[in-house]
């Protein structure tokens, strides 16, 4: 927190203070992305990281919640299309990854399928009642256990269940703000047709959310490369430019595209 | 002096993190390839990233081998042996790119060398220009060599920007004179 001694002069000499209020950040880990965000994630900022199949978005988010956990913050994912088992081994292939985080709790997978039965929410569709019931839940886990950083794999499988976009709006917004106060650093995964004209399936996600990451597939002469783009993110000044990114052992890099003509294929 | 020995001379002249655009030909390559992977990079203990976008690097390798250098400390870039449906398992010592067009892959995965082997000081090597340019028009080419050669300045990395001389146009001077510290010429003829 700064503060500036400033002197308004309208014949009287009134001084006043101007407090500048720079929020804490979630370091992501992911050296050029923390750069590109001036620092990290403003802690407490839900996320949406959106884009079509095979971009890294799984990736990116699993990653995020490992580099935290090898800081000290506990770190939790909540899978609802995949089961844990697979997504750890996948992780085990990454040089940072360290079994022992999750042996030790540091890193927690949470199958979104178990909570649906302990809540009796096995069913195709919800009332609103049923929404918040899975709000409350989600909430008591993040505070019992004292997350720092979650990940929902994927928001869109979620919202898949709810009947209408008011019922989203209401989850999200509910969700984000009771995350935000916990100072929990929440990434949404959003799936999104390479078809798709916005950021979101269903529109609601990108404009609650607090930060939008596009992670995307550029099409240059045949080639197909991965990008990631932030398009907003509340809290912090940052590049809005496009960067071509590398799923490496050693965890994503960055390299800024060059401008050559592309044709975006999302 | 023989060639072998003037390059590294150059090369020994230079601070780290600069860039050389080397300039040879067909009877000068080969001692251009021993100066630079051999003696310059033992002598100075660095490891040599090099990026292959004329001959596939087993194919280097191969010749390396027959020149009786070390090739323990080398590790490949390997833009061309994916077009030709040539590549092998992937590993570090040999990262493959689907192909010389995706040049911001290329800066990636010597990043990754850095990152990875960084025990060390590095020389990358990009052998060579005018097959880059064939692949490349000349614009997105020289926004990529203005990019990569500042990026490998903050890793303290020597660059050296191999060209051959008779495939040489005025433009593709223009640029290597614009994006490297400084340029040397192995001898030879002259286009």
């Amino acid at each position: 927190m700064k503060y500036w001694l400033r002197k308004l002069d309208i014949g009287l000499r009134i001084y006043y203070f101007v407090m500048i209020v720079t929020r804490e950040r979630c370091k992501t880990g992911i050296e050029e992305l923390d750069s590109i965000l001036n620092g990290g994630i403003p802690r407490g900022n839900t996320v949406l990281i959106t884009g079509s199949c095979g971009t890294g978005k799984t990736t990116l988010s699993l990653e995020f919640l490992t580099r935290g956990a090898l800081m000290g913050e506990r770190s939790m994912y909540i899978s609802v299309t995949e089961v844990p088992e697979k997504l750890i081994e996948n992780m085990s292939t990454y040089e940072f990854f360290d079994m022992n985080l999750v042996k030790e709790k540091k890193l927690i997978f949470v199958d979104l399928q178990e909570i649906y039965v302990k809540l009796g929410l096995e069913k195709l569709e919800f009332t609103l009642e049923d929404v918040n019931i899975l709000v409350e839940q989600i909430i008591k886990i993040v505070k019992e256990l004292g997350i720092k950083r979650l990940v929902i794999d994927s928001i869109t499988s979620i919202c898949y269940r709810l009947t209408s976009r008011e019922q989203i709006r209401e989850f999200i917004l509910q969700l984000g703000k009771a995350l935000s106060d916990m100072g929990c650093t929440t990434l949404l995964v959003s799936e999104l047709l390479p078809s798709a004209a916005g950021y979101s399936q269903y529109g609601v996600e990108e404009a609650i959310a607090d930060g939008i990451i596009l992670m995307g597939n550029l099409e240059r002469r045949g080639d197909l490369l991965r990008t990631i783009q932030v398009i907003k993110m509340r809290g912090t000044t940052h590049s809005r430019a496009k960067y071509v990114l590398d799923l490496t052992p050693i965890g994503i890099l960055l390299a800024p595209l060059l401008k050559g003509g592309s044709v975006e294929v999302r | 002096m023989s060639v072998s020995s003037n390059i590294v001379d150059k090369l020994s002249e230079l601070p780290p993190a600069s860039s050389l655009a080397l300039y040879v030909d067909v009877n000068t390559y080969f001692d251009a390839l021993r100066a630079i992977v051999d003696i310059f990079a033992t002598k100075n203990d660095l490891y040599v990233f090099y990026i292959s976008s004329t001959i596939p690097s087993k194919n280097i390798v191969g010749l390396l081998e027959i020149l009786g250098v070390d090739t323990s400390r080398v590790f490949f870039v390997d833009t061309i042996s994916h077009l030709m449906a040539n590549a092998g398992e992937m590993s570090d010592k040999f990262l493959y790119i689907e192909s010389p067009t995706m040049l911001e892959n290329v800066m990636l995965k010597i990043e990754y060398l850095l990152r990875k082997y960084n025990d060390k000081k590095a020389i990358v090597v990009l052998d060579s220009v005018n097959s880059m340019a064939i692949h490349n028009d000349l614009k997105i080419l020289s926004e990529f060599l203005h990019i990569f050669v500042t990026s490998l300045r903050s890793w303290e990395s020597y660059m050296v920007i191999i060209s051959m001389k008779e495939q040489n146009s005025e433009e593709m001077i223009n640029m290597l004179n614009l994006v490297c510290d400084d340029a040397y010429d192995a001898g030879g003829e002259k286009k």
